[in-house]
């Protein structure tokens, strides 16, 4: 039982599911270990419950893992939220006696010993930093809009959302009014792409629902109980795409793009080239309505394609609670195929891509469909635990109304779920490795989003969990590092930054730019496709950086990169079991 | 109690013929905690368990005891007590091995906790006791295929169909377990038949259209994708109407009253709603709903005072004064229906089709300069809406501002050109420009 709500409880397995019992692999180490409140990131999120039920406070929050300083390795950034009150839509209740506290900004102060081990510790430097969040927060998407080689964060609320600039000393300023980018409606994933190839980030902002304190409908379980309302009581909102202008502006262009032609409650986004035509696509997984994919036209437009595609509604032809979602090569064809975290009851959906943007659902001959029912999935992303060169998948879970055994057992807060770790066994089956997880993955708690990142460089992907009402979890990969990997940077040159003056990094390097969106090929007897992205999982952003695993091999790969323009380039030789940085323009 | 549970069940167990395997052990039972429910809903369950103590006290015969336990784990899987409903029903089946109800019941119960494995033991038993019923050879089937065992589910399916050869569902089941193998010719065989047998069920469009795209026949994929829809035929599933007709609560009449109104029983809706607005007075989204109905079934007057009562008891309910405004803008009472568009707006800002009954009212009674900020404001929350570009160039004829007006419609045409009233209203436009 739990005793207080902000307390991570035991899991027992739902009924239904069979989990890989702990005690067959009581002889391995854990796959993860939990460093979150041992490397200082002493964190809580706050999702103000009040007891009024209110929608917003079981929607957030996401995180991200970013490299705000240039120092070379990931610092994160972690989602608030505050009370709600009726004197205004997600403004916090200053009478409440609640800290006022906004989002986190923390420093990654890695140190790597002689040995190659590391030491994580966080350094909260959110004073002083200039980032203040204000109102409600949900998530967070990281991209450099200003191409000044520092990135730069944009927050989504419940209310306007922010767009921090990075002044690349270490400080932001807060430009969402001057760059047109406060959208007031309640967003939560967002992500950062470049969908004109003109080398500037432009910036799709997943929009959910009208929802206000002030015009909060109560709702009721079968029997008359309150209980949290489903999504279908509000109305949907039209997500936004904006245009980059590369003077630190933004233009909406929701209308023109033809984005707002059709949309649903939007709560996952991920962006990539799904039909291989080398210009960035769109995926939106609405939450009780069809999902969206918005296929680019090349022209500025887009259009929805998403019924033809297969990614639209379940097999059964009925639109599920879409929340995460990740894109990603499950099967090692060169393609991105799609995984969508769902509602308990309907399980997590796989789309298995042809290459040319139209799918199968594979949900129930993968595995990841069964074995998830009996969850609410959000944060969630394929990625390469063991550097096998399969990807992998992580859940993180959290119930969005009462479950009713939690409640008998008084349980305060009673929509923790475990998390669910799926291994991938090739051939587009995978197996449930909960159990291998270790101790983090014992835990129930209410997990919303997920950032994924090597936050100690050691070459394999860590995940940071933000958990609704609780503790973030910090989970370090511990089993990657046994296989060989090879780490990209994909970048760019700096180009014409607006808004900053500053051109190198503390030690004296030229700065250069993530090419979110860049595709590259890690070729040996068998080709990886992987792609640079921040945005993906639920409403958080991820090491863009590039982790390809390689099993046993140790020689030195062939390289392809295309870069968000459409253009490719080839590096005969690259380095394995270490992070190079590959500039656009400079293959020899 | 204990006690007397197994003397009876050892009763039970020596007097009957073992055509079934053996019931499992059947645990103890409890009440969850009901607070926090509708006090008709404690009454319901707490009269019902009431009676089975008594029952059992009075060493009452195993059926009647079986049928009290069936009742109670009904009341509560109807509540959604799944995990409690479990050992009521687990009771009433050891009691009655025979009796088809408890392990046709104890199957939902452990659907909708996602356990589907015991899901598909309880059908599987259910279907023992009575091989010919569709509905459990269809929910079974459904489980098969949820867990990924399409060879399964199509078995039960088929059988199904042999028994009622247009059973939509059950040729949907076989469409979908023929996708799930890739066998797309027959799953296109399956689907198409499905719709022959009952061309209301909408939802068999997108699988069908998916496995024709799969067969490479596009024309057909997207013909269907336009027939897309959410309506699914069942086979007759009186045990499940009985369950669904259980309950004593506001939400379940609200429910009951939602599935007459998608059936256009417009009368039978509004009962329900009444009932549900005499169990929950204060329950703004069921008082709501009855004066739709009422509105539907053209009781105006009737409509208009629930949505009335609605606002008293829940000012902020936006909808109410939306639907009210509407009544008022029928009979011709703008400054009224004025009066509640700007309510349901300030309440819920964003809510567009409001705003946008707020701008056509302030355009029709000569309020022109509002009617545009009010247009304007709709475009940037929902860029969409084309209405709004519509009614924005209205209000500029009604300024006199012409060119302008040109200028809203060209660019609303480009943007919707399969908007007609948009092309209409152009050329309206410009032939008036053109006249001498």
């Amino acid at each position: 039982m739990c005793l207080l709500a902000l307390t991570a409880c035991r899991a027992a397995p739902p009924s239904g599911s069979t989990p890989s019992s702990s005690e067959a692999h009581a002889a391995e180490p854990a796959w993860f270990v939990d460093r979150a409140e041992s490397s200082g990131l002493t964190f809580t999120h706050v999702n103000g419950m009040s007891g009024q039920f209110y929608y917003a406070e079981i929607i957030a929050p996401g995180a991200a893992m970013f490299d705000y300083d240039n120092d070379g390795d990931l610092d994160i950034y972690l989602v608030q939220g505050a009370p709600l009150s009726q004197t205004g839509s997600g403004t916090p209740d200053r009478g409440s006696g609640i800290p006022r506290s906004g989002g986190r900004l923390f420093r990654n102060d890695l140190v790597v010993n002689a040995d190659g081990s590391r030491t994580l510790h966080f350094t909260d430097v959110t004073g002083g930093s200039g980032i203040v969040s204000h109102g409600y927060g949900m998530g967070v998407a990281t991209g450099d809009f200003n191409n000044d080689g520092c990135v730069d964060l944009y927050l989504t609320n419940l209310g306007p959302n922010q767009l921090f600039r990075n002044n690349c000393d270490g400080t932001f300023t807060d430009v969402s009014r001057s760059s047109r980018t406060d959208d007031p409606s309640w967003s939560v994933s967002s992500a950062f792409l470049d969908y004109d190839r003109d080398g500037w980030l432009d910036l799709f902002v997943g929009n959910y629902l009208s929802w206000r304190v002030e015009s909060s409908t109560p709702c009721f379980s079968a029997s008359g109980r309150r209980d949290y309302c489903s999504p279908n009581v509000y109305q949907a909102q039209p997500s936004r795409l904006y245009h980059n202008n590369r003077d630190g502006t933004f233009s909406d262009v929701s209308a023109a793009s033809g984005i707002a032609r059709e949309f649903g409650p939007a709560l996952g986004v991920s962006t990539a080239d799904f039909n291989g035509d080398e210009w960035i696509d769109i995926y939106v997984a609405n939450d009780g309505q069809p999902n969206q994919l918005w296929i680019n036209q090349r022209d500025g437009t887009f259009k929805n394609m998403g019924l033809l595609s297969g990614t639209a509604l379940s097999a059964h032809g009925k639109p599920k609670a879409g929340m995460g979602v990740d894109a990603g090569d499950i099967d090692n064809d060169g393609d991105e195929d799609l995984f969508v975290t769902n509602l308990t009851g309907e399980g997590n959906d796989v789309y298995v891509n042809d290459g040319n943007a139209l799918f199968e659902e594979q949900s129930g001959r993968s595995g990841l469909g069964a074995a998830s029912r009996g969850y609410t999935g959000f944060g969630t992303a394929w990625f390469d635990i063991d550097n096998d060169g399969l990807v992998d998948a992580l859940v993180a879970n959290g119930a969005v109304q009462t479950i009713e055994a939690l409640r008998r057992a008084n349980d305060p807060f009673p929509l923790h779920q475990r998390k669910l770790l799926f291994r991938n066994l090739g051939h587009g089956q995978f197996e449930e490795v909960t159990a291998r997880g270790g101790a983090a993955f014992e835990l129930s708690e209410v997990g919303r989003g997920v950032a994924f990142g090597d936050i100690d460089n050691d070459g394999d992907t860590d995940a940071l969990i933000a958990n609704n009402n609780g503790k973030p979890r910090l989970l370090i990969n511990e089993i990657g590092a046994r296989n060989h990997w090879i780490g990209l940077r994909l970048a760019a040159a700096r180009d014409g930054a607006a808004g900053s003056s500053q051109t190198e990094s503390k030690d004296g390097t030229r700065r250069t730019r993530d090419m979110l969106g860049a595709r590259v090929a890690i070729i040996r007897d068998e080709t990886l496709w992987r792609r640079a992205h921040s945005d993906g999982s639920y409403a958080s952003a991820n090491d863009p950086r590039v982790l390809g695993g390689l099993g046993e091999s140790a020689g030195a790969p062939r390289v392809r990169v295309i870069w968000p323009d459409g253009k490719s380039e080839e590096w005969s030789r690259v380095d394995v079991d270490r992070y190079t940085t590959l500039i656009e323009g400079t293959a020899k | 109690m204990a006690a007397s549970l197994a003397l009876l069940l050892a009763v039970a167990c020596t007097s009957q013929t073992r055509t079934t395997p053996p019931a499992p052990a059947a645990p103890p039972v409890s009440l969850p905690d009901l607070s926090g429910s509708e006090a008709t809903v404690q009454r319901q369950i707490n009269d019902r368990y009431q009676s089975l103590q008594a029952l059992i006290g009075n060493h009452g015969q195993p059926s009647e005891v079986a049928q009290a336990y069936g009742d109670i784990g009904s009341l509560l899987l109807a509540a959604d007590y799944f995990e409690v409903a479990e050992p009521f029903y687990l009771n009433a089946q050891a009691l009655a091995p025979d009796d088809v109800r408890w392990p046709y019941y104890l199957g939902h119960v452990y659907m909708s906790r996602t356990d589907a494995a015991k899901a598909a033991t309880s059908f599987e038993r259910a279907l023992r006791l009575r091989s010919d019923d569709v509905a459990t050879l269809v929910w079974l089937g459904n489980v098969y295929l949820d867990q990924g065992e399409p060879d399964v589910a199509e078995q039960r399916f088929a059988r199904a169909v042999t028994l009622q050869p247009r059973a939509v569902s059950a040729l949907f089941g076989l469409g979908r377990a023929a996708m799930a193998k890739r066998d797309y010719a027959a799953a296109v065989n399956r689907f198409e038949q499905a719709l022959a047998a009952d061309p209301r069920a909408s939802i068999v469009h997108y699988p069908l259209a998916l496995a024709y795209r799969q067969l490479g026949d596009t024309l057909k994929a997207e013909a269907h994708l336009r027939q897309q829809g959410t309506v699914e035929v069942g086979p007759p599933d009186p045990l499940m109407v009985e369950l669904r007709n259980l309950l004593n609560s506001a939400v379940a009449e609200e429910n009951r009253g939602i599935r007459a109104l998608d059936a256009r029983d417009f009368a039978s809706a509004a009962d329900h709603f009444r009932k549900g607005v005499e169990l929950a007075p204060d329950n703004p989204s069921v008082r709501h709903k009855l004066g739709t109905a009422l509105s539907l079934m053209g009781d105006t007057r009737g409509a208009i005072e629930q949505f009335e009562e609605t606002i008293r008891r829940a000012p902020n309910f936006a909808q109410s004064h939306y639907s009210l405004g509407l009544l008022l803008v029928a009979s011709g009472d703008y400054p009224r229906a004025l009066e509640q568009f700007r309510d349901a707006v300030r309440y819920e800002p964003n809510y567009v089709e409001a705003r946008l009954q707020m701008a056509d009212t302030l355009r029709r009674m000569g309020q022109h300069d509002k009617a545009l900020v009010q247009y304007d404001t709709i475009l940037a929350i929902d860029p969409r809406v084309a209405e709004a570009r519509f009614g924005y160039a209205m209000t500029l004829v009604g300024l006199r501002r012409y060119r302008e007006a040109h200028d809203v419609l060209s660019e609303a045409v480009r943007l919707y050109p399969d908007e007609p009233r948009l092309k209409e209203a152009l050329l309206r436009l410009e032939s008036l420009a053109a006249a001498p």
